[in-house]
Order: C-alpha cells, then structure tokens, then sequence
C-alpha cells in the first residue's frame, strides 16, 4: 500500500508461556465465562469494549486506542491440530510451522532466506534476546542477535572503550586474514567478519535516531525501541523478533497477566507512535502470538495450559476487526477441557507472508493455507 | 619434557578431555603418553564437585524441576572432575543418543540417562546398548510406551537402527518393524500418567515425579521375528546381541568415536584408523575402552594431522575455558546461567533438538554463536582475578628475570593456554596488539594492575582466535 | 532438670498444606526452606526459589486450614527486606521474624505482618560476621543463636545483633562442627545443632559447653546422612531434618532413637483444586500406582523420594508449634507435611 514491498518489515512478538485468550480478549456477556471462571475473570464493567459481546483486558488501554483506530486485527480461536500443551513443542510447531512431525527449519529462517538468497545483507533479520529463537534458526541463514543494541558486538565486556577499540582492530586482522587454504578456518574467519561488520552497522543505529516518543521503562519496549532505531536506520532489515516471558499464569494470574498486557500494550502502543512520528507507519506489521490458551476452567489461583488461543495483528495496513471466530464456551464443543481452534495458524502465516511480504507461503509453512482478509 | 611432549599431551587432553591447565600438562607429560592413555581410559575416583555441597546450595539443582538447573548439574562435574574422559564419553553418548527434555520434561530421568553414560560408556557395547532400551527417558523420547503387542510404534526399532548402531543402507524396513516388535512391553511404570504429565509440561501438585524402566511381559510380543536374516522369539536383549555382531555396527560406531575424538573428517590417512578400531572392537568383545585405546596410541592421531582438525563444539570450548580461568570451584550463585550460555552458543545441554542430535563441525558456527563463543572464553581468559588466570600470571612472572618482548608474552602465552598453536598471520596480529605498550615488566606485579591486565588482554585476543575455536 | 524420658511417641499424620507455585504471586510455594508458626498460629513459610524465579521469592502465611492470607518479601536482592539465599527463620516472643540469607550474609528482622524492620550481619571472620549463615534459634531471652556454616560456629546475639559470643570449629570432635544447618533450643535454654557435614546432632549449654552427641554416619535407626534441621520440643523430645536419608527422625532426650517418618503426603486443598480443574490428569493418575519398587541403581533414598510422592523429599528442616504439632517443609516437593504429637 503505502511502503514499497521491499521496505516492508515484519515485527513478531512472542508471547512466552501461554496467554489466557479468554481474559485477553473477554466475553463479557457470557454467562459460560463466569461460570467456568469463578475466580479468575475480568468484570464486564471493566472491559475495554470492541463491540457487544467482547472486549479487552483492562491494561490494553493503547492496543483499544490503536484497535478504534482500525489498526488492530484479532485472530479469534487461533491453534493447529492436535493441540500440544508442553511449552517446548507447542512453540517449537509455532517456530517450525510443522505441528505433525519434528521440524528442523524455523518459518522466519526460510523468509529470510527467501529474501535475501546470497545472504549479502547479514542484518536482514535481527532478534532482540539472547540466544536464536527456532523460529529464525536455518542452516547457513546469518541473524543478529541482540542482547542490548548500545553494547552489541564483541567484547560488550570491556570497559575502557580505547581497549575495547584495540581488541577489534586485532580481531579483524586475525579474522581478515588468509586462511591458507583451510577450508575450517576460511569459514571461521568469513564468518568472524560477517559478525563483526554487522555489529559496526548495527551500532550506528542508536546514534542516528533521535525522537519525541518517550516509551514506557520495561524490557519490552527497550526492545521495541531498538527494532524503532533500526528501522529508521534503514539498515535494510525486514525481520524483527522479541519476546516477553512470564505468560504461564498456573497461579496469581490475575495480577500478573494485567501486568504483561500493561507491559505489552503501552510497548507497542509507543512502537507505533514512533513510527508514525518518523512517518513510517507503513512499514511494519507487528505480529503477537502465544504458543497456546489457557484452560476454561480456573484452578482457583490460575489456569493451567490449554490451547485454541487469540493472536493479534498490528499496522497502520492492517484492516481491523475480529477474525476468525470466537470459539464457544460450551462443554460440547470443547475440545479436552479447551477451546476450541477454528483456524490454523499457519492461516496467519501465510496471509502475513503473501498479502504483507509477497512472497509465496506455500513452501515456507509446508502446505497451502486459507488466508484472512485483513490487508 | 620436550615442547614435542608437551604439546603432544595438550592435543590429547583436548580430545579426551576438555584441555589442560600448565600443571596438569606437566604431570601428565610426566607420566608418560601411553600411562596417560590408560589413566584416561581407566577412571577412577572423578573427585568433582561433592553432590551434597552442590544440592544444599543450589536448590535447584535438588529438584530439577527445569532444565538450567539440570545442565549446570552436569556442568559442574564438567568442570571439576578429575576423569575428564568420563565425561566426555557422556558427551559423546549424548550427542549419539540424543535424547530431549523438550519432550520430556522430566530433566531428573535425562541426568540419570547421563549417569548410565557414565557407568557404562567405556565398557561393552551391547551392555550399552541395552541399558539404553531400558532407560526411561529413551523410551518416552522414542514413544515406545505406545509400542504394543498388536500394535507397533516402530519409533525406537528404526532409530535403534538407523541411528544408534547400523546406519542406514543395513537393514531393511522389515527388520525395523521385527525389532519393534521384540521391544514390545518395554515401558516405564506409571506410562500412561507419566505420558500426559510431559506432554502438559505438569509440575502439579508437588513437582516432578521421575521414571524408571518397566517390562510389561502381557504387552510383549514373544512369538517368532526375523531379524537380519535370523529367526527366533526375539526379545530386545537378543536383537541386541544380533546388531552387535554386524559389521556395519563396528563401522558406525568406529566412525563416530574418530569424528568425535580425531577428526570431523575421515580422509584416506583415516580410514586405516577406523578399520583397525572396527578390530579392536570385535577382538575386545565389543568394548569402547579397547577401540579407543587403538584410536588415541595411533600415529595418526598422534600426527599433525589430526592437530585442530575438529570443531570444539560449545559445551567443550565453555567447559576448557572454566577449567583454565579456575571458575566454579565452589558452588556459585548464578551457576545455571552456564546451561544458558552453552545454549545461546548452540549447544543446550540436555536438549537437542532431534534425535539426530546437534549438526557438529563446522555447523557449529554461525555469526550469533561465534560472537557469543568468543565473547564468554575472551571474558574468561581476560579477568585477571580468577585463581587459573592468577596461576598463569605467576607462571609468566617466574619464568622471566625481566621484561617481555611483545613476541615473549604472546609466545608464553600461547603456551600457557594449553600450547595453542596458530598461523604466522595471527602470531603477527596478537604480537602487533601486545606491542603496543612496548615490553612488558612483570617484576612486582599486584594483583589487577596495569601489567596484570595487560596480560589478559593478551589472554583475551588468544582466546579470540580462530584456532582457539578448534580442538 | 531432667524431663521425663519417652520411650515412645505417637506422631499422626494429621494432613499436607502446599502446591508448587511457578509464578511471580499466589497460593503456593517454590522450594520452602523453612516453616515458623506464629503466636497466634499463622504458618509462615519461607520459599528459597530456584533462580528462575528468584523475584518471586517470599514468604507465604497461611493457616492450618489452608487459608493463603498473605505473603510479604521484596523479591531478590539485597536491598532491606530482600533476599539471594534465604535459608531459616524463628520468631522471637513478640512474634517478630528473623530470617537468615547465606548470601547477603546477614539477618533481617520482620514485623509479624511482614514489615521490614532491620537487619544485621555482614561478611568476614571477625566475631559477629559470618560467611554463610543457615540455621537460627531464639531462646525465651531472645537471644539469638546462628549457625556460621563456612566457619563452622554457631554465634549468639542479643535480638538487636548484638555480638554476645561464639563456639566452634572446623573438625569431628566434640563441640566441633562442620558445616552446621539448624540450630534449635530447649525449654531449659539448651542449644542443638544439626552438624551437617558430620552427619549428627550437638547438644549444647546456652553458652556453647558441649553437652552431648548423637548419631552418626548412616541410614540405620538414630544415625544421619546430612541432617539439615533439628528441633526440641516441651519433654525434650529432639525431631530432626534427616535431609540426606529423606526421613525425619525423633530421639528422646537422651539421643535414643524412637520414630522414623518417611512422610506420607496426601492431596492439599489447592492440590484437589488443581485436579479438580484437571481431570485428564486426575484419571491417568487413579490409574498409577505411586509407591513403585525401584530397580538397584535408582534405589537410594533421593531417587526412592523422587518418584515417590508421598514421601519426604527434601526435608530441609522441622518446626514445632505450641499445640505438640511438627511440621515437615520439603523443598523438592513445595509442600510442608503437619503430624500431631499425641
């Protein structure tokens, strides 16, 4: 629409541990809900209301905002066949696209792949966390990842900032180096220097960035500010990941989940703000999933794991509204004690790949999907 | 002892260990190679970190109710036994026998895997291998709980195969449903319970409930199978016994023990190596111990040849670098975040990803793994205050009546971290860094000054470079 | 001076208070290290928490009727009212809360709603420091008596942190220690001391004379693998955390062996609640049988209390209140197990 494709980014944040879609996006006017929630649900009169019979949390006051400003897309009973309720395969089907046999590729590792073949552009895709999500993990793909994008790099340790300067100098002779034919040790000195040459680039982007947005003081949106920077930094990067842990509310959920809503809520509501402030608000689409629901029933403290759950898609593209459907409560159409997906999340998928990315989904998500008509 | 000696030794505490301190060079270089090999291949007494001072400070470590705690468990051992082959042979089995907790959920039956390793890893193939078709957490991994008379799950028969013995190409899908078969009824108690709890991840009401080995001999197949041309009322142990006795068993195992402990790649100077590690294998009665007693007296392996020929893989380059700093010789708050740490750089203890096990090598590196291989081992090398670093300090100080030339420290140094060899264009580089505040003067040195930390600066370019990164 | 000498005891299992808690606030706990009993009889317990958790750390006060009423502790740190490590805590006899932290090295000082009120203690060698402190006891002075794990002492303190004096030393010998974990006292003032790493139990006067010694090295009846806890209730019956064996064990007062408890846990209120909301798992589990033989390499006492759940696993101290009832927290399995003296 507004961006040329290939200014086109796909911000994900991951929601680990499990959201309650039930108390995310409440039926309010569901006897069912109350029933099956004696203790832990939210008041109708505390609902942030879209429409009639749902509304959201109270602590997604931003996401309401960006929602009557139709930016908000809600995927409604999102989940895949046989439903896993471990945290480690359900996220590793979310990550790999693969519910029925172990996947080895991660969906994002193949996008990247697929826009960027050579690899010429080691920033394509960065992550913001530690470690590498499977999601991004291909063999041979290069991905940042960033831990924190003032410090990225080698050596974060290093205080004295002229030793720090040294110690690169002489990394990049050892790993400039020739190799003599070594086959390991050519690979390690390319692979050194991929590194090193997109930490200096990477680098530059807080230094470029100057903005009026003041974004809330939690780790989210540290995050979301450094995908903001790097963004405006025009670093070519298309994926973006985050994440936010602490979703497997099994105890004391109603505290700690208007918590994490606050937390992810005024994040993205600040992303936002930024991007439109830098009038970039066509370029990023922000995906947030979780790897499963909770149950319907409530412990008395918590709700263990479930499954058919909510995911969101977020952007000034996006055309909002509710997709999906909203599963039923009723005992009957319960699937083990949960809800009940109605769309594979595959579906998501391919929409955000086809209708966002151009590309074609098919050999990405290992299948052929409905899409939604959300762009 | 001769450099030769010296260096010798390093290569071989590299394998069959995770590197050595100066000290433990030099006792062992004492010793002799051959008596070395023997010790190694011979543990006794591991003397590692006691379990009780471990589990009255870490309480998670008690538990083990998630994961971290489970690998730092196990890094600890790593990092303080004084049997470093033992725990490089459960390694080893672990990367073979690559079982999940991500499945599991269960990191307590995992570590009791690991402890089978290490009771039995030297010893006799099919006793392994047997102990393996027992252990609870294989079987749940592998979904043999579902295998039943009547009704076969062939996930543990066909791996069994095709990645824990034979390989592909020796079998046929015949014999794997004919193993399947013979292990039916081989379960875990409770299985059903057990079962759901991994698959909801449930640590409820109170905890972990851990496993062990059931044979349900109502669910057991025991009529007639055909099984690589031989027929019988095969059970497990005899399935066993028939895979122990194929060529092709010898040839797999053989291969993988070389490119574990002698090279990622078999070249043409290698493949005699394997075929006299095949011998040994059938002449010793199937033992692992014999086939690598072969493997570490060979030239070959004692060559040039094999020097840095392998990728350390993540858990190796951590554990070495501990091991030399002299970190975590008491239980230390923040233990579990090595198992994290292992696992940014690649390698999550206890939980590869597939039953195929990590993609080892030169799949080792990526641009996220090395930056974050290099920055804990240069961390580690570089922080003075640490009792190894101190040592080799001290070592340098008393080993010189003045100052350093920059070629002296880097020399020294590169010695000292386990006689590290590298190409002329890196001596070069870390020799212009060191040169930069001209000679260094050792005489008189406290702890954390200005010469101190000069050299672990140096220390910390070492262990940035490539060859660092191979074993 | 001398109680009456029991030659038995009946202790009855009287019910199981807890359920793991995974999460940042709420019913349950996360690997409890120690229970107190209030004045009024609120039961606190003290959650140590793994390090993933460790923001969640706190303390959780509930009644015997599985009431959760509160909990209070400002999470991780070493900020006032904080903790790293938090190992034991006793009451004094206004009811407030001492509570030890083996990293922060010192004590800190709750009111008995769980207000911050001070602290003492500092690292180092010198009398009154500490390096590693576990166990605490408070005599009916309220004075205070430490165990200093690391330097193998126990040190006693006016309730202020008033440096009053020490006793002890690495070694085996009598009135020596070796990484002692909890300390109790008697009704005649008293001190007993789970000598840890010597794998027995000191009794000494209330100034640090060795009295006597009991147990040794072993699982038979009246010998110990690590104890961790020890407590000495009115008739100088002497229960103590048999931390290493999985058990609990009474002695009379003079060290004779009368009962072992191997813990016999059943289903707490929030546990039946949880299944309650979890059936799938509540049929798989009828079907179970969950005191199953275990093969040679598995069976020791850990592996044996480690698949099952009705045993102690974990038992890292024992606790008393006025009405003769002991209470049994284990860490392994976030619950505490309630027996009542006949």
């Amino acid at each position: 629409m507004g961006a040329n494709t290939q200014d086109k980014a796909l911000v994900v944040i991951q929601l680990s541990g499990g959201n309650d879609y039930l108390n995310t996006v409440v039926p309010y006017t569901n006897d069912l809900y109350y029933d099956l929630r004696p203790t832990v649900h939210i008041a109708a009169d505390e609902v942030l209301r879209l429409n009639d019979t749902h509304g959201f949390r109270p602590g997604m006051e931003a996401m309401k905002q960006l929602w009557d400003e139709g930016q908000v897309a809600v995927i409604n009973g999102i989940g895949y066949p046989k439903p896993d309720r471990s945290h480690f395969r359900s996220m590793d089907i979310w990550h790999t696209a693969e519910p029925e046999k172990i996947g080895t590729e991660g969906w994002l590792g193949r996008v990247i792949r697929e826009l960027d073949p050579s690899g010429e552009n080691v920033l394509t895709g960065v992550h913001f966390g530690r470690g590498l999500p499977r999601a991004l993990g291909c063999r041979g793909v290069p991905v940042a990842s960033v831990g924190d994008l003032d410090t990225y790099g080698l050596y974060p340790d290093m205080q004295d900032e002229w030793a720090r300067k040294a110690a690169l100098g002489t990394f990049a002779k050892m790993y400039g180096g020739a190799a003599g034919g070594d086959v390991v040790r050519e690979y390690l000195g390319q692979t050194g220097s991929d590194a090193l040459k997109g930490a200096d680039i990477l680098r530059t982007a807080p230094g470029k960035y100057t903005s009026t947005v003041e974004y809330p003081d939690t780790g989210l949106a540290k995050n979301l500010k450094s995908i903001a920077q790097v963004m405006c930094a025009d670093l070519g990067t298309r994926i973006y990941y985050t994440s936010l842990g602490g979703w497997d509310t099994h105890s004391g959920e109603l505290l700690t989940h208007a918590k994490l809503w606050h937390e992810v809520s005024s994040g993205v509501g600040a992303l936002m703000a930024d991007l439109k402030a830098h009038g970039r608000e066509d370029e990023a689409v922000i995906l947030i999933f979780s790897e499963f629901g909770r149950r319907v029933r409530d412990n008395g403290s918590g709700c263990d794991h479930g499954s058919g759950g909510g995911a969101f898609v977020v952007g000034s593209a996006v055309q909002g509204g509710m997709y999906g459907e909203y599963p039923s409560l009723r005992l009957e159409d319960q699937l083990e004690g949960d809800l009940h997906f109605n769309n594979d999340f595959r579906c998501t998928y391919t929409t955000l790949l086809e209708q966002w990315m151009g590309l074609e989904a098919a050999s990405i998500v290992n299948g052929q999907f409905e899409q939604f008509a959300c762009f | 002892m001769s450099t030769h000696d010296l260096t010798l030794m390093a290569h071989l505490l590299r394998r069959a260990g995770f590197g050595a301190t100066p000290d433990e060079l030099e006792i062992y270089a004492a010793r002799g190679y051959e008596t070395t090999v023997e010790a190694l291949l011979n543990p006794g007494e591991a003397q590692a970190m006691p379990d009780d001072i471990i589990r009255r400070y870490h309480v998670d470590q008690s538990e083990l109710r998630q994961l971290d705690g489970a690998g730092a468990y196990w890094l600890y051992r790593m990092v303080t036994t004084q049997c470093p082959l033992q725990e490089k042979m459960a390694l080893f089995w672990h990367g073979l026998f690559a079982t999940g907790y991500a499945k599991l959920n269960q990191a307590r039956a995992l570590l009791n895997q690991i402890d089978m390793f290490r009771r039995s890893g030297l010893g006799r193939f099919d006793s392994l291998l047997l102990e393996l078709s027992k252990d609870p957490a294989m079987l749940l991994w592998l979904d043999n709980q579902d295998n039943h008379k009547g009704a076969i799950n062939e996930n543990y028969g066909r791996e069994l195969l095709e990645l824990f013995s034979m390989g592909i190409g020796h079998y046929s899908e015949d014999d794997v449903k004919e193993a399947a078969r013979a292990f039916t009824g081989w379960t875990l108690k409770n299985a059903e319970y057990m079962a759901v709890r991994a698959s909801k991840d449930s640590i409820w009401p109170y905890g972990r409930i851990n496993w062990h080995f059931e044979f349900r001999e109502d669910d057991h197949d025991d009529s007639d199978k055909t099984f690589l041309g031989e027929t019988g009322p095969f059970n497990g142990e005899q399935i066993i016994d028939i895979i122990a006795r194929q060529e092709a068993t010898a040839r797999f195992i053989s291969q993988r023990l070389f490119q574990f402990f002698a090279a990622d790649e078999i070249d043409v100077d290698g493949e005699p190596v394997v075929e006299a590690m095949m011998q040994s294998y059938f002449d010793s009665g199937y033992a692992i111990r014999a086939m690598l007693r072969t493997l570490f007296n060979a030239d070959y392996f004692k060559s040039a040849q094999t020097r840095y020929a392998r990728v350390k893989g993540p858990v190796e380059l951590l554990v070495g670098g501990i091991r030399l700093a002299g970190s975590y010789r008491r239980p230390t708050l923040g233990a579990n975040q090595l198992a994290f740490q292992a696992f940014y750089m690649g390698q999550g203890l206890l939980a590869p990803p597939t039953v195929e096990g990590w993609h080892e090598g030169m799949e080792w590196i990526d641009s996220g793994a090395l930056v974050e291989r290099i920055n804990f081992v240069a961390k580690e090398l570089g922080d003075v205050s640490k009792p190894g670093i101190r040592d080799l300090i001290f070592r340098l100080d008393a080993a010189n009546d003045g100052p350093l030339t920059p070629e002296q420290l880097v020399d020294q140094c590169l010695a000292l971290v386990g006689q590290l060899e590298v190409d002329a264009d890196t001596r070069d580089a870390l020799i212009e860094f060191a040169a930069q505040d001209g000679d260094l003067d050792l005489r008189g040195h406290q702890p954390g000054d200005a010469a101190e930390t000069r050299v672990g600066n140096v220390l910390r370019m070492i262990a940035s470079t490539r060859e660092y990164q191979l074993a | 001076m001398s109680p009456q000498v029991s030659s038995t005891v009946a202790l009855n299992y009287v019910k199981t208070i807890g359920i793991v808690n995974n999460g940042y606030n709420g019913r349950g706990y996360a690997n409890p290290y120690d229970v107190a009993v209030s004045r009024d009889g609120r039961i606190f317990v003290l959650n140590r928490c793994d390090p993933a958790r460790a923001s969640a750390i706190r303390i959780g006060v509930c009644t015997l009727d599985e009431d959760y009423l509160a909990e209070f502790g400002n999470g991780y740190g070493d900020g006032d009212g904080q903790f790293r490590l938090p190992v034991a805590m006793a009451f004094d006899s206004q009811d407030r809360l001492y509570v030890t932290d083996e990293y922060n090295q010192r004590v800190t000082v709750f009111d008995t709603d769980g207000h911050f009120l001070s602290k003492w203690g500092v690292f180092g060698h010198d009398a009154g420091q500490f390096d590693g402190p576990a166990g605490i006891a408070i005599n009916a002075d309220d004075q205070v008596y430490v165990a200093d794990q690391h330097h193998h002492r126990i040190q006693k303190y006016s309730r202020d942190g008033e440096f009053i004096l020490q006793w002890g030393e690495e070694g085996k010998g009598d009135g020596q220690l070796n990484m002692p974990w909890g300390v109790a006292v008697d009704t005649q003032g008293d001190v007993y001391v789970a000598d840890w790493r010597n794998d027995r139990v000191q009794k000494f006067s209330a100034d640090g004379e060795h009295i006597a010694t009991f147990g040794g090295p072993g699982q038979g009846d009246g010998q110990f693998n690590r104890p961790a806890g020890v407590a000495v209730d009115a008739e100088g019956l002497i229960y103590v955390a048999d931390w290493g064996n999985e058990r609990v064990q009474v002695l009379g007062p003079d060290g004779g062996f009368l009962q072992s408890l191997r813990g016999q846990a059943t289903l707490s209120k929030w546990a039946e609640e949880f299944f309650a909301a979890n059936p799938d798992e509540w049929e798989v589990r009828q079907q179970s049988d969950l005191v199953p033989d275990l093969p040679p390499h598995l069976n020791t006492p850990y592996h044996i209390s480690s698949q099952t759940e009705a045993y102690f696993w974990g038992p890292v101290a024992v606790s008393l209140d006025a009405d003769h009832r002991l209470y049994v927290p284990e860490t392994n399995r976030h619950r505490f197990q309630v027996y009542q003296k006949a």
